[in-house]
């Protein structure tokens, strides 16, 4: 592998911004069929990297080295002629256009003015199955699940001659099945010789997939090495900086009565027949494939959708469906797993995101700013948001942030029971350890917690109770004490355990 | 430590710098046309050339006031116009008619407020575009108009002359109307939960609604609350020209607004807005109009302008937007 001459060199590249430094003397090689896994905290400085060396940004100091050729200022048509290609955690595809016209966007084959679409779709279909990818290219790109969109933006890189691939979270957001589908792909890609740069959250993904792993923190390397040479308290201690442990805390048994009961609910062919009782002070986990059965549950639990059937029960009083009001009123707090799209209003400040729903529900009518930061200050100080200016709107903070901004909105109104849909999608390792513990603190309230997830690890470190689900339909049920991880993940994964 | 290093600092000065700049500008604009007018003719800053500017961008102020309100909430109202013109006929006829000033008032300004409740209700549970809906109603309202006028010109004689030509303290009595319009929306959006549930609604509708904020129902009183102003617009409108005519409001009078309310810097998608904003660019209309009249340059000239005017500031907040 490495006896090969590097594709990118980077060497000794800082980059500031007004006075906050963002990168401080980084050097990292890409070679040539290697998966080079980029990994750190939220603000580490991955993004900043990943700008330089699609030549969005230009480095302060320090040189950059592509093909054997020192490069001045590389912009970013630069770097794409140059062969490097960004595939951005926000899909850049057409929605409406058809993935064979995705695949040849601003490149269709056109004889004079008229577009060759025998051609077109050809070249598309050739461009998938050169990267074992099996998806039909008259497809709308919107009809694609949230894998294929990102196969279908590699194909189309690659199809342009990309030698460097930068995956941003490629797999974030998705269950195991959809990464699994995504780590194949990358797979290809380096046997095709193409150098990978692979940036993640999840640690087990990157040490089973990466051959190569660079670490940064503070904008600086702090270690770069074999990934076979590493292991995951390695990898932890070089993020972080210090020992994070997340581990289930020893709970007393101390269960009250039901607090939350779903019975019978039927949805379409999304969910069926869905039952399921969490009792005060338990966490139960609904696990399922990304897209299944759980991600319906938020619409449903919070009013935004009315099932076809089905009953909702909340500290033992009925709630009707589809009414968001009712579903406040009875000490129900949904947190999305979407909060870009349903959970936060990014021009709005962090202060005024904190206590949104909590001022709706005090029916307060009047709006203090001068009470505002006092009444926000200890939700911010539980919840360990962090930010830089006093009150910045909640858009710029980073994700993980952003995701303690939203559970605070809703945790900190006195819930009876809750439903955390993937509450530590998209954070960091250190912020998940810190949501998880606040997700311990609220069973120890009392409170009955519905997770819904995708990820098994998280239901293993979090559950009392797990309900799998698949294609709709609850098809187990274990306490958590009685199942290994790996159990959880073949029956997660493939139906029934034998 | 979770805090992001190198994100949010910078971002937000930046940000926080580009927004006093641009009402500085607005405001810097403004003052080059004072300095360039008063070179230019002596009439500008005669003290009653500059009353009657303010008397006549006081009708404009209050429905730009309503619509600020109402597009800070991600709504619109194109109708608006049409409201007035129908509101003045129907006033005018009702005096003609001898009914008394409170009853015509409260009649009118009731009516005003069922067109802008339609219009949410249309908005709000058909799920139709707004710009679509209310352009709709504002041909349907403009007919309207002419009907009840029969397109003749309709005197009120000197009713309402107090309203329309009387002084307070020496400043006509319509700037005191508009100012305390525009000094209770300001502190609506500013101080109360129902401004702020505004500002929740235009920047992520799903969002609000999930957060506990009845927005059918905000709407509702967001679209009833801009008729209602509209409706004033009109009895102050009919106030300072004693009849209404064929082509009093209407759509000539709805673009002035909206392009007083989008110079001011309220988002056309909703979720951000000012009134000192719109304070501005009605200002900045009015002044233009006044001091193209005064150098006696033809009336199409000033419909030219008012719509450069709007294209200019429309393609300045986008850059902004799109740099911050």
């Amino acid at each position: 592998m490495s006896d090969e001459e590097p594709v990118v060199r980077v060497a000794g590249i800082g980059k500031s911004f007004g006075g906050a430094v963002a990168l401080r003397d980084v050097s990292l090689e890409l070679y040539p069929g290697e998966i080079h896994a980029l990994m750190g905290m939220n603000g580490a400085g991955k993004s900043t990297l990943v700008k330089i060396l699609s030549g969005a940004q230009n480095p302060g100091a320090g040189h950059l080295e592509i093909g054997g050729g020192v490069q001045g200022q590389l912009t970013a048509r630069r770097a794409r002629r140059l062969g490097i290609a960004t595939v951005p955690q926000r899909r850049e595809l057409v929605m409406t256009l058809t993935v064979a016209e995705n695949i040849m966007l601003g490149d269709l084959p056109a004889r004079g003015s008229l577009v060759r679409w025998r051609s077109a779709r050809e070249t598309a279909r050739q461009a998938l199955r050169e990267l074992g990818i099996d998806i039909d290219v008259d497809v709308e790109a919107g009809a694609l699940t949230v894998a294929e969109q990102t196969m279908v933006e590699v194909a189309r890189e690659v199809r342009r001659g990309s030698r460097v691939l930068i995956l941003d979270e490629p797999t974030a957001c998705l269950g195991a099945e959809a990464a699994a589908q995504i780590h194949t792909l990358v797979k290809n890609l380096r046997d095709s010789g193409v150098a990978v740069v692979f940036i993640s959250h999840h640690i087990g993904e990157v040490l089973a997939l990466a051959d190569r792993v660079t670490v940064l923190r503070d904008g600086a390397v702090v270690w770069a090495g074999l990934a076979k040479e590493t292991d995951e308290p390695g990898l932890v201690r070089a993020m972080v900086g210090r020992d994070v442990v997340s581990t289930r805390p020893d709970k007393p048994v101390r269960r009250g009565g039901t607090g939350l009961r779903i019975a019978g609910v039927t949805e379409g062919r999304f969910v069926e027949d869905f039952t399921v009782e969490v009792r005060k002070g338990e966490v139960v986990a609904v696990l399922g494939p990304a897209g299944d059965a759980q991600s319906r549950l938020f619409d449903l639990l919070s009013g935004r959708r009315r099932p076809e059937r089905g009953e909702l029960e909340v500290d033992g009083r009925r709630v009707p469906f589809g009414r968001v009001s009712r579903s406040l009123g009875s000490g129900l707090r949904c947190v999305t797993g979407d909060r870009r799209r349903l959970g936060l209003i990014p021009e709005l400040t962090v202060d005024e995101n904190l206590l949104l729903a909590r001022d709706r529900l005090d029916r307060r009518k009047l709006h203090r700013w001068d009470l505002l930061s006092r009444r926000a200050a200890p939700l911010r100080h539980d919840y360990r948001v962090v930010t830089l200016a006093p009150n910045p709107p909640v858009g710029l903070l980073s994700g993980g942030n952003q995701q303690k901004v939203l559970l605070a909105k809703w945790l900190g109104t006195a819930p009876v029971a809750c439903l955390l849909e993937d509450p530590t999608n998209g954070v960091d390792i250190a912020a998940m350890a810190d949501i998880h513990a606040l997700v311990d603190g609220l069973a120890a309230d009392g409170v009955a917690v519905l997770l819904a997830s995708s990820d098994a690890k998280e239901v293993m470190r979090l559950a009392d109770r797990v309900v799998c689900v698949r294609d709709g339909r609850m098809i187990a049920e274990y306490d958590i004490a009685s199942i290994t991880h790996d159990e959880l993940v073949a029956v997660a994964l493939g139906g029934a355990l034998s | 430590m979770t805090t992001t290093v190198v994100g949010p600092a910078p971002v937000t000065a930046v940000t926080k710098r580009r927004r006093t700049i641009a009402h500085a500008g607005l405001l810097a604009v403004l003052v080059l046309i004072v300095v360039f007018a008063s070179v230019r003719t002596d009439a500008f800053l005669s003290t009653n050339n500059l009353l009657n500017v303010l008397r006549q961008v006081s009708v404009v102020a209050v429905i730009a006031a309503g619509l600020t309100l109402l597009m800070t909430a991600g709504g619109m109202d194109f109708s608006l116009g049409g409201n007035v013109a129908v509101t003045t006929a129907v006033a005018a006829q009702m005096f003609a008619h001898g009914q008394s000033t409170w009853l015509t008032l409260l009649a009118s300004i009731a009516l005003a407020t069922t067109i802008g409740l339609v219009n949410g209700v249309v908005v709000t549970f058909t799920k139709v575009a707004p710009f679509v809906a209310t352009l709709a109603t504002a041909t349907l309202l403009d007919g309207v108009a002419l009907l009840i006028i029969n397109g003749l010109s309709v005197s009120i004689d000197d009713q309402l002359a107090g309203l329309g030509n009387g002084k307070t303290l020496g400043l006509p009595n319509l700037v005191f109307v508009a100012a305390l319009v525009l000094l209770v929306i300001a502190l609506i959006m500013r101080y109360t939960t129902f401004g702020r549930d505004a500002f929740a609604i235009g920047g992520n509708e799903d969002v609000a609604r999930l957060s506990g904020i009845n927005v059918a129902r905000d709407k509702l009183i967001l679209y009833g609350f801009a008729g209602a102003l509209a409706g004033l617009a009109g009895i102050m409108l009919l106030s300072r020209l004693g009849a209404s005519s064929p082509g009093t409001g209407g759509l000539q009078l709805q673009l002035t607004a909206v392009a007083a309310v989008v110079i001011g810097g309220t988002s056309l998608a909703g979720g951000k807005g000012t009134v000192f904003g719109t304070v501005l660019g009605v200002l900045l209309l009015g002044l233009v109009a006044n001091v193209l009249n005064l150098l006696q340059i033809s009336s199409y000239y000033q419909t030219i302008s008012v719509g450069a005017v709007l294209l200019i500031a429309a393609i300045a907040n986008t850059l902004q937007r799109r740099r911050a």
